[in-house]
C-alpha cells in the first residue's frame, strides 16, 4: 500500500507504515481497508449486476452513475487521504516543519491555493452543480463585464445597450455555441484534470518504485532484463500505441490514463533504481541489516522512504505533461468527446475564436494556470523535502 | 580453552573480486573474544580491521566479497549458517556500533523508531513496551529528557548524542557481543572520553564481550583488555594491553606506539611508506617493505608464524624465531621467552593481564 500514495510521498508517516512488516496494521491501513472494501464491493456490483445504461445508484434512487475512472479516482483519493493527509495530521511537528519550508516559496503557496480550488471544485462541483445542458437559445453569451455585438448570441440573457449584449452573473464566463455554461464546464473539467493527475501519479509511482527498487536489489541478470525492458518502455511510441488502441477499442478517458501512465513510468523506474543503489550503500542500511532486518524490511523501511522524497518533484512534473497531452489529443479531435475536459472545451470553441474567444480563452487560461501551478509546486516541494538541494541553489 | 569463548574467529579470509583481480582484505586472521572482555583490533586505515569485523556477521556483500574460515559464536559457526538464522543473531545477540553516527541513522525516522527497530524485528513486543525500553536505554546512555526526545529526529541531536543513540540502538536487543567499529573517531576528544567511559560501564552492566576496532592507541590504552594488531590483512602481534604497551615486540607495533606522544613517542609524521597493494601483497612479512629491521628472511615465503614472546603475547616476526636475535628489534634489554613458547617468565616485564 505504501508505494501507491500519490504526489507527496515523503509526507507519508513512515514511522507508522514500515514497522517490521508484520500483521500489526496501522490505523491508516485499517482505515484504507475499511473504506476501500465498500468501494470494491460497489465496483463489483456495478460491473456484474447493473446494466450499462442503468445508473450505479439506481437502488437508492439517485441518478448518478460511476465509470471505471470514477472508481479508480475514488480509490486514489482514499489512498491520498489515509496515507498522505492523515499522517500529516498525526505528525504535526513534521507538518509544521514542511509548511515552514514550503511557505518561503510564495509562488508555490499561491499555486497550492489554486490547485486546492481546482481540487475542491473538481470533487464538490459536479455534486452541487447540474451538468451543463444544451440550450441553443442562449448560445454565445459573453462573460460578465464584457459585451458582444447583439447579433452574436441568439438571444441575449443580459441587457442590450447600444446594440451590444452584456454578460451576466448567470453565465459568468459566458456560454458555448450550444448554450452550455462555460463556468460549469470548467468546473466539470476540474474533475477530469484531477482524475488524470491522481490516477496517473498513482500508477506511475507504484510501477516505477516497485520496478526500480526490485531491479536495484535483484541485481545481476534480473536487473539487466528489467532495465532493458524499461528501455523499451521509454522508447515506445506511446502515441502510436494510443492511436491503435483508439481504433480498436475507442478512446475513453480511462483508456487514455491507463495507456499513457503505463508507458510513462520508465523514467521514474530508472531514477528510483539509481537512487536505490546509492541509498543501499548508505551506512544506515548496513546498520539496519546489522540489526537483523530482512531485505524486504530494509527496502520497505529504509530504501523506499528515502527514494520517495526525491521522486516527488519528478511525479509532480509528470502531471502537467499528462494534462497537456490530454488537451492536445482533445484539440486534435482524438480524445474522449463524451468527457467535459478543458481540452474538449477548447477544441469545441476553436471555430468560434474570431467572435466568441471566451470559449477558448477561459479554459485555456485555467489549463495554463494549473500547469504552471504544478510546476511551481514541484519546485517548492523539492526545496521543502530535500534541504540539500536548496543549499546547492543558494 | 578455545571452546568456552564467546566468539572465536579462525583463519578468517575475506576477498573481493574486482576488475583488477582478487583483493584480499583479510588474510587468515584468528582472534577470540570472551564474555566481559574488551578486545581491540588496532591498525592503520586500510589494514582490514573493519572488513574483519563485518565478516563476522556476514554484513559484507557477497558477491563481490567472499568470506572463508570459521567464525564460532557460542559454538555455532556463523559463516555456515543460513541467512535467516543469522538474522536472528544480528542485532539480537551481536550488535554493531559504527564510526559515523551521522550516516548510520536514517533521517526519515525519529531516533525512537530507530532504537526500537531491532527490538521489534526480533521480539514480539508491543509499541508501548518497546518505547518504554528505548526510553529507559536512552536515559541509561545519558540522553537528558529521554521520553521527550524519543520523538525527535536525528538532525536534532549533536554528534555525541547521536553516538549515544547509536549505542542505545545496539544495546536494545541485550547483545552478548558488541562490535564497535571506531565509535569515537568522529567525535571530539572530550566527548570521546565520555563515550568510552559509557561503553566501559555498559559492558559491565550488560556483561558483554566487546570487540573494539580503532586506529587510535590512546583509546586502546583506556579500554582494552587484549589487543590484536593488524596490518595489511594479517595479524602482526597480539597480547594483553599491558604487555603490548610495555614491551611491544613487533616493529610495526613499536612504530605505532612511537607515533603517540603521550606514550613517549617521538616519531612525528607517522610511519614512512604506505600499505602494500592488497591485490598483490609482498612475499614474507607484510610489513617488511616499511620495516627498518627487515632482512632477507623477512621477504621470503609466507607471513611468519606467530611466536609466543611472553605469556599471551605472540608476534609474527622472523626475528623471534629460534636461532634469531630478537634484540635487533628490541629497543630495551628485554629477553623473550624460549622460541618453543615454554615460558620462563622474565620477572616484571611479562605481566599477565587477566
Amino acid at each position: 500500500m505504501a508505494t501507491e500514495s500519490p504526489e507527496q510521498f515523503d509526507q507519508v508517516d513512515w514511522n507508522d507504515l514500515s514497522r517490521s512488516g508484520r500483521f500489526d496494521l496501522s490505523i491508516n491501513s485499517i482505515g484504507m481497508l475499511v473504506t476501500a472494501l465498500p468501494l470494491a464491493l460497489l465496483g463489483v456490483y456495478d460491473w456484474r449486476f447493473v446494466g450499462d445504461r442503468t445508473a450505479t445508484f439506481e437502488f437508492v434512487g439517485l441518478d448518478r452513475t460511476l465509470e471505471t475512472v470514477d472508481f479508480l479516482f475514488i480509490f486514489t483519493l482514499l489512498l491520498a487521504f489515509w496515507y498522505l493527509v492523515l499522517p500529516l495530521y498525526q505528525n504535526p511537528r513534521r507538518t509544521r516543519y514542511y509548511w515552514k519550508e514550503f511557505k518561503r516559496n510564495r509562488p508555490a503557496v499561491v499555486s497550492l491555493g489554486w490547485l486546492g480550488i481546482v481540487f475542491v471544485g473538481g470533487i464538490v462541483g459536479p455534486l452541487v452543480m447540474n451538468a451543463p445542458q444544451q440550450e441553443l437559445l442562449i448560445a454565445y453569451q459573453p462573460p460578465v463585464f464584457t459585451s458582444v455585438v447583439d447579433t452574436t448570441p441568439a438571444t441575449c440573457v443580459g441587457e442590450v445597450i447600444n446594440g451590444r449584449c452584456h454578460g451576466t452573473w448567470q453565465h459568468p464566463l459566458g456560454t458555448t455555441n450550444a448554450g452550455r455554461d462555460v463556468f460549469t464546464m470548467i468546473v466539470y473539467g476540474m474533475t477530469i484534470s484531477m482524475q488524470i493527475a491522481f490516477i496517473t501519479t498513482t500508477i506511475v509511482a507504484t510501477v516505477g518504485i516497485t520496478f526500480g527498487t526490485l531491479s536495484a536489489y535483484a541485481g545481476g541478470w534480473v536487473d539487466e532484463i528489467m532495465m532493458r525492458f524499461t528501455d523499451i518502455i521509454l522508447s515506445f511510441p506511446t502515441f502510436l500505441m494510443f492511436l491503435l488502441i483508439l481504433y480498436i477499442y475507442g478512446a475513453g478517458l480511462g483508456m487514455f490514463i491507463v495507456v499513457f501512465s503505463l508507458f510513462a513510468w520508465g523514467g521514474t523506474a530508472r531514477y528510483v533504481r539509481s537512487k536505490s543503489l546509492s541509498i543501499s550503500e548508505e551506512e544506515f542500511i548496513k546498520s539496519s541489516r546489522i540489526s537483523g532486518a530482512s531485505t524486504y524490511q530494509v527496502i520497505r523501511g529504509h530504501v523506499v522512504p528515502n527514494v520517495a522524497s526525491s521522486i516527488i518533484t519528478q511525479l509532480t512534473l509528470l502531471i502537467p505533461g499528462f494534462l497537456l497531452y490530454e488537451a492536445q489529443l482533445a484539440f486534435l479531435g482524438i480524445g474522449d468527446s463524451t468527457v467535459p475536459s478543458w481540452g474538449q472545451l477548447i477544441a469545441a470553441g476553436r471555430s468560434d475564436l474570431s467572435f466568441a474567444p471566451w470559449i477558448v480563452l477561459a479554459p485555456g487560461i485555467v489549463l495554463f494556470l494549473t500547469i504552471l501551478a504544478f510546476n511551481f509546486l514541484g519546485d517548492a516541494l523539492l526545496d521543502a523535502l530535500n534541504p540539500e538541494a536548496e543549499a546547492e541553489n543558494a | 580453552m578455545p571452546s568456552d569463548q564467546l566468539l572465536e574467529v579462525e583463519d578468517l579470509t575475506t576477498t573481493f573480486g574486482t576488475d583488477d583481480g582478487t583483493l584480499t582484505a583479510v588474510d587468515g586472521v584468528d582472534f577470540d573474544v570472551d564474555t566481559g572482555e574488551t578486545v581491540c583490533i588496532v591498525g592503520e586505515s586500510g589494514s582490514g580491521k573493519t572488513v574483519a569485523t563485518e565478516s563476522i556477521t556476514r554484513i559484507i556483500k557477497t558477491p563481490p566479497g567472499e568470506i572463508e574460515g570459521t567464525v564460532r559464536y557460542k559454538g555455532r559457526d556463523l559463516l555456515a549458517m543460513p541467512e535467516s538464522e543469522l538474522r536472528d543473531i544480528r542485532g539480537n545477540e551481536i550488535a554493531h556500533i559504527f564510526q559515523n553516527p551521522q550516516e548510520a541513522m536514517n533521517h526519515c525516522y525519529t531516533v525512537g523508531w530507530q532504537i526500537t527497530e531491532a527490538l521489534q524485528i526480533h521480539q514480539d513486543v508491543s509499541d508501548e513496551e518497546a518505547r518504554a525500553k528505548a526510553v529507559d536505554l536512552m536515559d541509561r546512555v545519558g540522553i537528558a529528557n529521554a521520553s521527550a526526545r524519543f520523538d525527535d529526529y536525528p538532525h536534532e541531536f549533536s554528534g555525541g548524542q547521536k553516538q549515544r543513540v547509536m549505542i542505545a540502538m545496539a544495546l536494545v536487543g541485550d547483545p552478548d557481543l558488541l562490535i564497535a567499529d571506531e565509535p569515537t573517531t568522529a567525535l571530539d576528544v572530550t566527548v570521546q572520553a565520555q563515550i568510552l567511559r559509557l561503553l566501559d560501564e555498559l559492558q559491565e552492566e550488560f556483561d558483554m564481550g566487546v570487540l573494539f576496532v580503532t586506529h587510535d592507541l590512546g583509546v586502546v590504552a583506556e579500554i582494552a583488555d587484549r589487543i590484536v594488531v593488524m596490518y595489511a590483512g594479517k595479524v602482526m602481534e597480539r597480547g594483553g594491553v599491558l604487555d603490548i604497551f610495555d614491551h611491544p615486540a613487533h616493529p610495526y607495533t613499536q612504530q605505532l606506539l612511537e607515533c603517540l606522544p603521550e606514550f613517549g613517542g617521538t616519531t612525528v609524521g607517522g610511519i614512512p611508506g604506505t600499505l602494500p597493494d592488497p591485490h598483490d601483497p609482498p612475499d614474507g612479512c607484510r610489513f617488511a617493505p616499511r620495516c627498518e629491521y627487515a632482512e632477507g628472511a623477512c621477504r621470503a615465503g609466507e607471513q611468519p608464524e606467530e611466536i609466543e614472546v611472553s605469556p599471551g603475547q605472540r608476534v609474527s616476526c622472523v626475528h623471534y624465531r629460534p636461532g634469531m636475535d630478537p634484540s635487533v628489534v628490541r629497543n630495551d634489554n628485554f629477553e623473550p621467552v624460549g622460541g618453543d613458547g615454554a615460558a620462563d617468565g622474565e620477572g616484571g616485564v611479562s605481566r599477565a593481564d587477566d
